[in-house]
C-alpha cells in the first residue's frame, strides 16, 4: 500500500506499522528482525507496559515500526490492551501487522476479528510455522487470506524465514473483508463467544491436523514440571541451580574478586591517592590486610581452591597528623576528600557497593532468569507454589519477585509492578522487606550459622517461614482491595536460545543500573551527612538500652544494626566478627538472636526508597513503622524465651 | 513514545438494588450536587439507585469472616473440578461470581460448546482448550460447568 496516495494531507510523514498480537507469539523477534533493534520484553503477564519503536526501509519508503504489548483481546479492561487500543487510535493511518502463533490460530482469529473493527489495512503473519509442522498441523494460508481478505504470510521469525515476504506484503495490506457487528468499548462474554464461533467456522475451512502427534520431549517436560511429585523434584533442582549460580558463583566468587581485588586493591587505593593529590590536607591513611581466595564453589561451606593471595592495601580510614591545625579551606578540602573517598565516600562506598557487590549478583541472576523465562518454566513454577502463596493472600504469580528478593530486595521491590492489584503489591513488598533476606544478608547469615548448632539454624529457618506466612495471612485479611484471579496461560517449553538470553540479560542490566545506582548514591550521601553530623552515634546511643536489655546483645551491636540498615555489609561484617572472628564475643544464643533480628530488619535504605517510589510515601512509612519494632520484638522474644529455657 | 504507563486496577461494586456489577469510576453523579467529592454515595449506572459504599470497618470484618456461598448449577452439568484427570468435556456455561472473570476466561476460548480437557488437578488445575494450556485455581474450576464426554 502506498501511504502517500491514501492520505494526501500527510505526504511528508512516514508510514507507521503497528505490530499487534497475543502474548508470546514472537512479536518482538519480528520487530528486531524488521528494525535491527532489540527490545526487552518480558513475557510474564502484566509487566510494565512499554512501547518500543524503531525504523525500517521497505522499497525506498521509510516506515516507523511500533511494537505493542501482547494482548489477548482489544478490550480496555487490562492495561496492556488499553495501551494497544490507544496506539491504534493515535495512528489512524498505520498498517496493522498482526502476529499470530500458527499453532493457536483460533485465538489469533479472535483478535483478527476485533482488529477488523478498526477498519485499517492489515496483514496477518503466521509465525512459528516450524512448531506447527512439529505438532502435525497444516494451515491453508491462501484460503485463509481469501476468507478474511488480508494477506497472510507464514514465517519462522527466529530463523529469519519469511521476513522478506512480510516486507513485500505491506504493499498489499488491505482492510479485512470479514466483519462482525459493531463492537463495543468493553467486550462482553457473549460477544467473545460469538467471535469465537466465527473463528471456529474459519478454522474448519483452513486448518487440518495430518496425524495425531506424539508428545515431544519438551511437551513431556512441560507436563512433568507441573506434576505434584516430578514437578517438586524439578523445582528443587531449579532452585538449587539458581542458588548455586547466583548465591555462590555470583555473590561469592564474582563479588569476592571484584570487591577484594578490583576495587579493594586497585580502584579504591588509586582513587584515594588521586584524591590526596588533588585535595591535600595533613593526614596518613591506614593500611589493612586483604586476604583473597579464588575458588570454584560447590557448597556454601567450601569449594575447590585455585588461588590464594594476601597483601596490605591502602584503606579509606586515616589519622590526622597531630601537630597540624586545619584552617577552614583545609577543612573544606577534607570534607570533599571524605565525600569522595572517605569511609562513606561516593567512590569507596557507593560505587564499589553498586558495581562490585550488587552488579555481579544481579548479572548472574538475570542470566538464570532469562534462561528460565525463555524456556517457559516460570508460569509452571507459579503453578507449583500457588497454593502456598494463597495462604499469604497472594497467588502464584508473586513467586517471581519473591525469588528475585533472594538476589536483591531493592530490585525485587521494583518488579512487584508485574502484580495486578495494589493489594498484592503491598503484601509482596512487605514480605520482601520483612523476611526475604537479600544475597548480602544471606551471605552473612550463612556464615553466622556456622557458629550455632544445626538445631538453631533449623529453628531460624522455620521461624522465618512461619513469620512470613503469618504476616502474609494477616496482611491479606487486613489490606483491602481485590486479589487477582489465578488464570495463567502455559506457553510451550522450548530450548532457550543463547543469543536471545544474552541480549535479554544485557538489556535488563542496563535498565537496572539506570534505576538502582542513583538510589545507592543517594543512600551513601545520607550516610555521609549523618556521619559528619554525628547523628549516627547519637541514635546508636539511644538504641543501646533496647539492644542490651531486650535483645541481650553487647552495646556495640546497636551501631552495627544502624549502619547495617544504611549499608548492609558494614553492619553485617561487624556482627560476623563478633560472632565468628578470632575474638568472638557473642555466645551461640546471642548469635541466634542477632540472626533473627537482622533477617527481619529492612534490608537497606535503597529498598526503603524503592518502596516509597513504588507504593507511595504513606505505605512506605507504614511498612517501616511495622518492620523495625517487629524485628526487635521477635529478636527479643527469642532472647527471653531462650533464657527461660536455659539455652 | 516509550513512556511507561501505569493503569489503576478497576474497583468493582455491586448495586444493592439490581445486583448490577460496575466499575467505581462509572458512578459520578450527573447533576451539580454541592457536596461534590465529599458525597459518599455511589450511583448504579443501570438503575440509577444511589447507595452508600460499604464502610471501611465493616469491609474489614467482612473480609475476615466471609466465606463465599456456592451458586446452584443448571441440571445435567457438573463443575469442572468434579472431572477426573484426563477426561474430556464440553463446556456448558460459566457460573462466575464476577462477570469480569468470565470475560477473561472467554478470551482463552472457554465459551459454551468448546471442548475442555482436564489435564491435571494438583497442585493447580490445568485444562486444555483447543491449543491453549491454561492453569486455573480450584475456585475458578468450580465455576466452570461442563458436560462429560464419553471417551471414544
Amino acid at each position: 500500500m502506498n501511504c502517500a496516495e491514501e492520505i494526501p494531507t500527510t505526504t511528508t510523514a512516514e508510514c507507521t506499522i503497528v505490530l499487534v498480537g497475543n502474548p508470546n507469539v514472537g512479536k518482538s523477534v519480528l520487530f528486531s528482525k524488521l528494525t535491527g533493534k532489540y527490545v526487552t520484553v518480558s513475557n510474564y503477564p502484566g509487566t510494565t507496559v512499554e512501547i518500543a519503536s524503531g525504523k525500517t526501509t521497505i522499497g525506498g519508503e521509510h516506515f516507523a515500526v511500533l511494537d505493542t504489548p501482547g494482548v489477548n483481546e482489544l478490550a480496555a479492561r487490562t492495561g496492556d490492551a488499553g495501551v494497544t487500543c490507544d496506539v491504534l487510535r493515535d495512528y489512524p493511518d498505520a498498517v496493522v501487522v498482526q502476529v499470530a502463533d500458527a499453532k493457536n490460530l483460533r485465538r489469533a482469529l479472535l483478535l483478527t476479528l476485533q482488529l477488523a473493527e478498526f477498519r485499517r489495512p492489515q496483514v496477518l503473519v503466521l509465525n512459528m510455522m516450524d512448531e506447527l509442522d512439529g505438532c502435525g498441523g497444516h494451515i491453508d494460508a491462501a484460503r485463509l487470506s481469501e476468507l478474511i481478505g488480508v494477506p497472510v504470510v507464514p514465517t519462522i521469525a527466529t530463523a529469519g524465514t519469511g521476513i522478506e515476504q512480510v516486507r513485500e506484503s505491506l504493499d498489499e495490506a488491505r482492510v479485512p473483508s470479514i466483519r462482525m457487528e459493531a463492537g463495543h468499548e468493553t467486550r462482553s462474554y457473549a460477544e467473545t463467544a460469538a467471535y469465537l464461533r466465527r473463528a471456529n467456522e474459519i478454522l474448519s475451512q483452513v486448518y487440518t491436523r495430518v496425524r495425531p502427534s506424539k508428545p515431544t520431549f519438551a511437551q513431556k517436560l512441560g507436563w512433568w514440571a507441573t506434576d505434584p511429585v516430578k514437578g517438586s523434584v524439578i523445582l528443587l533442582a531449579v532452585l538449587y541451580f539458581t542458588f548455586w549460580f547466583v548465591g555462590l558463583v555470583g555473590a561469592g566468587t564474582a563479588v569476592g574478586f571484584l570487591e577484594n581485588v578490583v576495587f579493594g586493591r586497585y580502584i579504591n587505593p588509586w582513587a584515594i591517592r588521586a584524591a590526596d593529590v588533588i585535595l591535600p590536607f595533613p593526614h596518613t591513611h591506614e593500611y589493612v590486610r586483604s586476604d583473597y581466595k579464588f575458588e570454584i564453589p560447590l557448597t556454601p561451606a567450601g569449594g575447590i581452591l585455585l588461588h590464594q593471595s594476601s597483601r596490605d592495601i591502602l584503606a579509606p580510614t586515616y589519622s590526622l597528623d597531630s601537630s597540624a591545625t586545619l584552617g577552614w579551606w583545609t577543612q573544606v578540602r577534607r570534607l570533599a576528600h571524605d565525600f569522595l573517598v572517605g569511609q562513606y565516600g561516593v567512590i569507596t562506598t557507593a560505587l564499589s557497593y553498586a558495581l562490585a557487590i550488587v552488579l555481579p549478583i544481579v548479572t548472574t541472576f538475570f542470566l538464570v532468569f532469562s534462561i528460565l523465562e525463555d524456556s517457559g518454566y516460570l508460569p509452571r513454577l507459579a503453578i507449583m507454589v500457588n497454593r502456598a502463596f494463597r495462604w499469604m493472600g497472594l497467588n502464584g504469580k508473586a513467586v517471581l519477585p519473591m525469588v528475585l528478593g533472594l538476589g536483591c530486595d531493592t530490585m525485587a521491590t521494583m518488579t512487584t509492578r508485574i502484580l495486578e492489584t495494589r493489594k498484592e503489591r503491598v503484601i509482596t513488598t512487605l514480605l520482601l522487606a520483612l523476611s526475604v533476606p537479600c544475597s548480602a544478608q544471606l551471605g552473612v547469615l550463612l556464615a553466622m550459622m556456622a557458629s550455632v548448632s544445626f538445631g538453631a539454624a533449623v529453628f531460624w529457618l522455620l521461624l522465618n517461614v512461619v513469620i512470613m506466612i503469618a504476616v502474609g495471612w494477616l496482611a491479606g485479611r487486613l489490606i483491602g482491595g481485590p486479589s487477582s484471579d489465578f488464570i495463567l496461560e502455559l506457553p510451550p517449553m522450548r530450548r532457550p536460545q543463547l543469543s536471545n538470553v544474552f541480549v535479554k540479560t544485557f538489556a535488563r542490566l542496563e535498565w537496572y543500573l539506570k534505576e538502582v545506582i542513583p538510589l545507592f548514591l543517594l543512600g551513601t550521601a545520607i550516610l555521609f551527612v549523618l556521619d559528619k553530623l554525628n547523628v549516627l552515634t547519637r541514635i546508636a546511643r539511644l538504641g543501646e538500652p533496647l539492644v542490651t536489655g531486650w535483645l541481650g546483645l553487647p552495646k556495640e551491636t546497636a551501631t552495627a544494626f544502624l549502619v547495617g540498615f544504611l549499608r548492609r555489609d558494614f553492619g553485617a561484617v561487624y556482627l560476623l566478627d563478633a560472632a565468628t572472628g578470632p575474638h568472638a564475643t557473642l555466645t551461640p544464643h546471642q548469635v541466634l538472636v542477632a540472626m533473627v533480628t537482622i533477617t527481619l530488619f529492612m534490608p537497606c535504605i535503597a529498598t526503603l526508597f524503592m518502596i516509597s517510589r513504588e507504593l507511595g510515601k504513606k505505605t512506605a512509612l507504614w511498612i517501616t513503622v511495622f518492620i523495625f519494632p517487629f524485628a526487635f520484638f521477635m529478636g527479643g522474644l527469642v532472647n527471653q524465651i531462650g533464657r527461660l529455657c536455659g539455652w | 513514545m516509550a513512556g511507561r504507563m501505569k493503569t489503576k486496577p478497576p474497583q468493582y461494586l455491586h448495586c444493592s438494588l439490581c445486583g448490577f456489577e460496575f466499575e467505581k469510576r462509572d458512578t459520578v453523579c450527573a447533576h451539580g450536587c454541592p457536596l461534590g467529592r465529599f458525597c459518599k454515595l455511589v450511583r448504579c449506572p443501570n438503575c440509577q439507585y444511589e447507595f452508600p459504599e460499604r464502610p471501611e470497618l465493616l469491609g474489614l470484618v467482612h473480609r475476615m469472616f466471609h466465606r463465599p456461598k456456592p451458586r446452584p448449577s443448571p441440571p445435567g452439568s457438573l463443575p469442572l473440578s468434579e472431572l477426573n484427570e484426563g477426561e474430556s468435556s464440553e463446556l456448558v456455561c460459566l457460573n462466575c461470581a464476577q462477570r469480569s472473570r468470565s470475560d477473561v476466561l472467554a478470551v482463552y476460548g472457554l465459551v459454551p460448546g468448546s471442548l475442555v480437557i482436564l489435564q491435571q488437578k494438583r497442585p493447580a488445575f490445568v485444562v486444555r482448550v483447543g491449543e491453549t494450556e491454561l492453569a486455573l485455581e480450584s475456585d475458578i474450576a468450580r465455576e466452570i460447568l461442563v458436560k462429560r464426554l464419553v471417551a471414544q
